[in-house]
């Protein structure tokens, strides 16, 4: 299930507020336990027993982990984290890279099954025994929000090894923690110890209530108005083919991806942290205005801010961080970013776009970074930019005998400068690519915080019920909503 | 934030969403949408095994879109935002410059898969003893292109229809309708010229005169009746662009029938065959002007075959391999030929060789929009 579809917003979501606060406080974790699994189960019902067996494992480790603690036993503790994360790494690595993994040996000859042919063999086998398939068609393939959770639950058997987070010894709380669903298929990456006080004791106010609605609704806009207004002009140029690309077509395009990316998951973020706050939680920051920053590494202190924190809390500081050897340093930054890359999507792409930002954080940290700080502002703000929208364009294509020609149509050497198509989508893009600008930086929140508060209390409502309806009317209408951080 | 205001906000926020929800409940569902021309989906209620596949979810999710209160207005209000944004076009819709016409979108076709659709036809025209025409209907986005937004990308018909006429075999004969409505090209209007509705792909009553007249000169024939006068019968038609594109603002189009000089006489028979039997039908179907596709006025909607006899006439047999834009051209050729057979190869899987031969066919005409021939999966047949 997401967030921006008409049954979430005025069925799912009504009625899971209902049973929630109607149920006395010490009911409200089982009550939304049961609420996760069916958000969970709703796409594809199998895989609540993903959700079941993953509750398990890591509430049993973590059990384990502080046993052995308490007595002492800190090989038998390291066992268990050890056990816990490769559970972790090869559920995600079977469901996610298996494929991809066995795609690229049988091409060099190896004969290894494929996840499909696994599944087959699992139905044949039930057939064989009088019972129903228990796969369905190999629609979707990857459960949702597997590179999520996986992070999550990880972080808390190593969080609990470090002393960082306490045990948590109520399955159900440990449960609701695991599947969370404002959180569950696509971030802010949550780690426990950030979350446990919430799970076992949340105010529920109707401040908290209403900045929840305030920030739910603009990540709805953000996501319904901007992103998926924005994907078609994307689409068009994505389809192009390479012979007809022109230079101002190309930036067109790859520019209309950036900003529909960043509105589809910081508007899904929003859409989380509000969601949070109307059931009693407060979730961590995921993004900051990623488009202002004024280098790599601030992009990546800015974007997907979860992912990057929970990258250098459990690999790169394990590594030794930047407190190492020059050499040393470079190969923990490339262990880190390729990960990143890779974590984004199994195709070599993603590792081709970890290792570009490998290139630039690199070379800001051994040198660039002291040239960019004599540099005027101006020049590093293109420089952040023009970084993320290049290293969009290794991102979006997916496929490699595009990617070459779309990067060289981007550098001058497509099909001409523009040509009549370019006139009519920039024309008629024009206005919400404007509004989706403006929308990436922090001017609209300045403005309003100089708005005098009686000014902020009296459009607010207004704004509130305009940006329900007319996300309402996109929802309705739109068949066009694909959800672009399925895949990872 | 004050407590006071918190519940204010909170109190709107669950208003709208618990609202529609409940709404959703309480207004009965419907059957059919009139805006969309299609079923809705309607509640299934689960099984464990639905449930278990999924299949109740998807079902459901559908269901529960479909049928959501004020469906029509929701995507009326998309559209018009859409325009207020600056856009010129709205779910693959064009909004056209005149304000009132709706011009849809095409997908190209590769001169590689034309020449293919081409063959299916000179196929056709060496497999049959007979002469065998061919023409294509071109798009109004061809002969209204003045009215498309400036630079919008769009398919030329045109080309097409040039591209086509080139590959035709020695046994076929293509009779070009390049020029229909081109006259669009010194108005002000595109209702100055009313060879294609403004809010449905198909052409006009008038368009399809226009047809008829260069088919039969292409055709060679000394037609019988030049005058004909045209009749108002519906000026509230929504058509095919419009329900896609949501543009609320625009006009309704009117549906003219023509009438023969001298009135119609009355010694006209439609047999249909829905299914294989002939069962009697009529030219037009008043009744079907009372609801949203009123397009099926004429001849009454598809149908695999359908077979108009006129012993008055003069022409012989004409088989006719039809899209729907044959619907309206069939009134006039009905006053041509003696018996006028409308052949649907998407519902047919006759052999047409056979079919000729069994019923003495004198002539063939492979009579196609450029938009569904370039599109229809059923063309090969033509060559069986």
């Amino acid at each position: 299930m997401i967030f921006s579809s008409p049954y979430f917003l005025f069925l799912y979501f009504p009625v899971v507020l209902l049973l929630y606060y109607i149920s006395p406080l010490r009911w409200r974790n089982l009550v939304l336990l049961i609420a996760n699994l069916v958000f969970y189960g709703w796409g594809e019902p199998v895989y609540v027993l993903i959700m079941f067996v993953s509750i398990a494992i890591d509430y049993s480790h973590g059990r384990i982990v502080t046993t052995c603690k308490a007595k002492g036993n800190d090989r038998g503790a390291k066992m268990a984290v050890a056990s816990s994360v490769v559970f972790n790494l090869l559920l995600l690595g079977f469901f996610k890279y298996w494929d991809f993994i066995v795609g690229n040996l049988n091409a060099l000859g190896l004969d290894l099954v494929t996840r499909e042919e696994i599944r087959s063999a699992i139905n044949a086998a039930l057939a064989n025994i009088g019972l129903k398939p228990l796969f369905q068609a190999a629609s979707s393939t990857l459960p949702i929000g597997i590179s999520f959770y996986t992070f999550q639950t990880m972080s808390y058997t190593i969080d609990v090894y470090r002393g960082d987070a306490r045990c948590q010894k109520n399955i159900v709380t440990f449960g609701t923690f695991v599947t969370l669903f404002p959180q569950l298929i696509a971030g802010p990456i949550i780690k426990y110890k950030d979350l446990d006080d919430q799970l076992e004791y949340r105010d529920h106010t109707f401040e908290k209530f209403a900045s929840g609605v305030q920030r739910f609704t603009v990540g709805a806009c953000k996501k319904v108005l901007l992103a998926n207004a924005l994907g078609p002009l994307w689409d068009v140029y994505l389809a192009t083919p390479s012979s007809q690309l022109t230079t101002l077509g190309a930036w067109l395009g790859i520019v209309a991806f950036s900003l529909q990316l960043y509105f589809d998951f910081s508007g899904y973020s929003d859409m989380a942290i509000g969601l949070g706050r109307m059931l009693g939680f407060e979730f961590l920051e995921n993004f900051n205005y990623p488009y202002i920053s004024k280098s790599a590494s601030e992009f990546w202190r800015r974007w997907h801010i979860s992912l990057g924190s929970w990258f250098r809390e459990y690999l790169y500081f394990p590594l030794g961080g930047s407190r190492v050897k020059p050499a040393r340093m470079v190969f923990n930054l490339l262990v880190v970013w390729a990960a990143t890359g890779i974590w984004h999507g199994a195709s070599w792409n993603f590792l081709i776009w970890g290792l570009y930002w490998f290139v630039w954080i690199g070379l800001e940290k051994l040198w660039l970074g002291r040239v960019l700080e004599k540099t005027p502002a101006w020049v590093c703000h293109i420089y952040g930019v023009v970084v993320a929208i290049v290293g969009w364009a290794i991102f979006a294509v997916e496929d490699f005998s595009a990617m070459g020609p779309y990067l060289a149509a981007m550098f001058g050497f497509g099909a001409g400068a523009l040509d009549t198509d370019f006139l009519y989508y920039f024309r008629n893009y024009l206005p919400i690519l404007a509004i989706a600008v403006a929308a990436a930086t922090p001017l609209g929140k300045i403005v309003w915080h100089k708005l005098p508060q009686r000014a902020r209390q009296a459009a607010f409502p207004v704004l509130m019920l305009a940006g329900l309806v007319f996300t309402t009317a996109y929802l309705v209408d739109g068949t066009y909503n694909p959800f672009l951080y399925f895949r990872f | 934030m004050s407590k006071k205001y918190s519940i204010f906000i909170t109190a709107l926020f669950c208003t709208f969403v618990f609202g529609f929800g409940l709404a959703h409940f309480i207004i009965p569902d419907r059957d059919f949408s009139e805006q969309e021309n299609t079923f809705l989906a309607q509640f299934k209620p689960p099984t464990w095994d639905t449930v278990r596949s999924g299949q109740f979810m998807e079902d459901f999710e559908k269901y529960f879109n479909q049928q959501f209160p004020l469906r029509d207005q929701w995507v009326r209000l998309k559209a018009r935002s859409e325009r207020a944004l600056g856009k010129q076009e709205n779910n693959k819709v064009y909004f056209g410059k005149d304000g009132q016409s709706l011009f849809a979108h095409f997908t190209e076709l590769s001169d590689e898969e034309l020449a293919t659709r081409v063959g299916f036809v000179n196929k056709l025209g060496d497999n049959l003893d007979v002469p065998v025409y061919f023409s294509l209907v071109p798009d109004k986005s061809w002969a209204w292109a003045m009215f498309l937004p400036e630079n919008a990308p769009n398919i030329d018909d045109g080309s097409t229809i040039e591209k086509a006429q080139a590959l035709c075999g020695d046994n076929v004969n293509f009779i070009s309708l390049k020029h229909l409505g081109i006259t669009c090209g010194n108005t002000q209007s595109p209702d100055e010229d009313g060879s294609f509705y403004r809010t449905d792909h198909h052409w006009t009553t008038e368009g399809a005169y226009r047809g008829y007249m260069a088919l039969m000169a292409g055709m060679g024939r000394d037609i019988q009746i030049y005058e004909w006068s045209p009749a108002l019968v519906s000026d509230q038609f929504y058509g095919t662009t419009y329900s896609s594109s949501g543009a609320g603002w625009v006009k309704p189009d009117s549906i003219y029938t023509m009438i023969p000089e001298g009135g119609t006489k009355g010694h006209i028979t439609v047999d249909r065959y829905p299914e294989g039997e002939p069962i009697p039908g009529g030219l037009y179907y008043p009744e079907k002007l009372e609801v949203k596709d009123k397009y099926a006025y004429f001849l009454g909607g598809n149908q695999p075959l359908c077979i108009i006899k006129n012993p008055n006439a003069q022409g012989g047999k004409l088989l006719v391999v039809r899209d729907s834009y044959s619907d309206s051209l069939a009134p006039f050729l009905a006053e041509e030929f003696q018996e006028v057979h409308l052949f649907d190869l998407r519902y047919n899987n006759k052999s047409l060789k056979q079919y000729v031969a069994d019923n003495g066919i004198g002539q063939v005409l492979v009579l196609y929009s450029a938009n569904n021939f370039n599109t229809d999966k059923n063309l090969f047949k033509l060559g069986l």
